[in-house]
């Protein structure tokens, strides 16, 4: 039996790092649009916002499909039942979050009638027909699962950084680039 | 007497053979008048519920073929409230100052595979030329008569402000339109 590896692979972490990326502009393009009035400006946000959001969608598939080839680095020994279940929980919601929220959009543009252009190189068809009603509940459903999401992200980084100052373990630097082996304990 | 007879058959006879080499159809309501824009990268459809036609026109007398159409343009309808609204404010349509847009051709020649015909577009209050292709299918209780043409909006001024840009909204607009045509009674 091959030895687990202790470090996330560069692929792991380039997934990782890029959508964490991609996820703080999509709060950042969606905070913007929001007090716009229907105007060009508004279009052009939401445009981009949609695009990035259909890139992590993409990127989401080769994330799921890459990890269940591979598994993550072992969780540090002497977490408690409980921190291993917050752990778990956390990153499965992740999982879920990131299908959950470009699939919500995408469904609420296609109701609103909007078809999803991808930066303009194509655009993707619509998941269902023209329907106010389904597009207010998409959009309350986007909007609350983008406060959840919010919270994840929260709770998973404290919980790094308390790995990391507190623990004083390598949770944190396993998933950071250009560090070196596993931290001296 | 019999003179003024002989006169009055002739006159009528030239009428009659009149309407029967230049029929005048009207449009009936299964008619459609569509176009597509592209918004954002992605393309958007949209029709005018309103709007009337009148034909004359004969393949074997060109000469004297007419297609005129009148446009209600408050009857925008591109599949959601906001974007039609937007459409008939001030900046896109302007439908409180012109209602109406209007169409008639000039000229009309055959070609390989149908006719083609010079008309005179009046939409947002300016008018220019603008080229459309179509087929005409004579049938038992009318005829069909279908076909497409590409227009720029910002020839007509449909765009001011930030809605001039062509970057969000394309400048080329593609009409596609079908007339059930019924004999005028």
């Amino acid at each position: 039996m091959p030895a687990q590896a202790t470090r996330y692979s560069p692929l792991a972490q380039t997934f990782h790092w890029v959508i964490a990326g991609l996820i703080i502009v999509q709060f950042t393009l969606a905070r913007l649009a929001e007090p716009l009035p229907l105007g060009v400006h508004k279009l052009a946000i939401l445009a981009r916002h949609k695009s990035v959001g259909m890139t992590i969608l993409m990127l989401a598939v080769l994330r799921l499909l890459w990890r269940l080839r591979h598994r993550a680095p072992p969780l540090p020994p002497g977490m408690t039942r409980f921190e291993r279940m917050a752990a778990r929980g956390t990153h499965v919601a992740f999982y879920v979050l990131l299908f959950a929220m470009p699939l919500t959009g995408w469904t609420m543009s296609s109701a609103k009638n909007y078809s999803v252009s991808w930066f303009g190189l194509f655009t993707w068809p619509n998941l269902i027909g023209k329907n106010e009603a389904a597009f207010d509940f998409l959009r309350t459903t986007h909007d609350a699962l983008s406060y959840v999401l919010f919270a994840v992200a929260v709770l998973h980084i404290l919980a790094a950084l308390k790995h990391h100052f507190w623990d004083r373990d390598d949770v944190l630097v396993r998933m950071l680039p250009f560090t070196k082996g596993a931290r001296r304990s | 007497m019999r003179f003024a007879a002989g006169v009055c058959a002739a006159v009528l006879t030239a009428m009659v053979s009149s309407i029967a080499s230049a029929a005048t159809y009207s449009a009936d309501a299964t008619s459609r008048l569509e176009f597509t824009g592209v918004q954002a990268g992605a393309p958007f459809k949209g029709v005018f519920h309103q709007f009337t036609a009148a034909v004359d026109f004969d393949p074997a007398a060109l000469a004297t073929a007419r297609i005129e159409v009148t446009i209600d343009m408050n009857s925008v309808d591109s599949g959601d409230k906001d974007r039609d609204g937007t459409m008939r404010g001030a900046d896109i349509f302007d439908v409180a100052h012109f209602p109406t847009a209007h169409y008639v051709t000039r000229s009309v020649t055959r070609t390989a595979t149908g006719f083609s015909a010079v008309g005179a577009l009046t939409l947002r209050g300016v008018t220019k030329d603008v080229p459309i292709e179509f087929k005409f299918a004579p049938g038992a209780a009318g005829a069909g008569l279908s076909g497409t043409a590409e227009l720029k909006r910002l020839d007509f001024g449909v765009g001011r402000g930030d809605w001039k840009s062509t970057e969000w909204v394309a400048d080329a607009v593609k009409i596609v339109f079908s007339l059930n045509l019924k004999p005028k009674t």
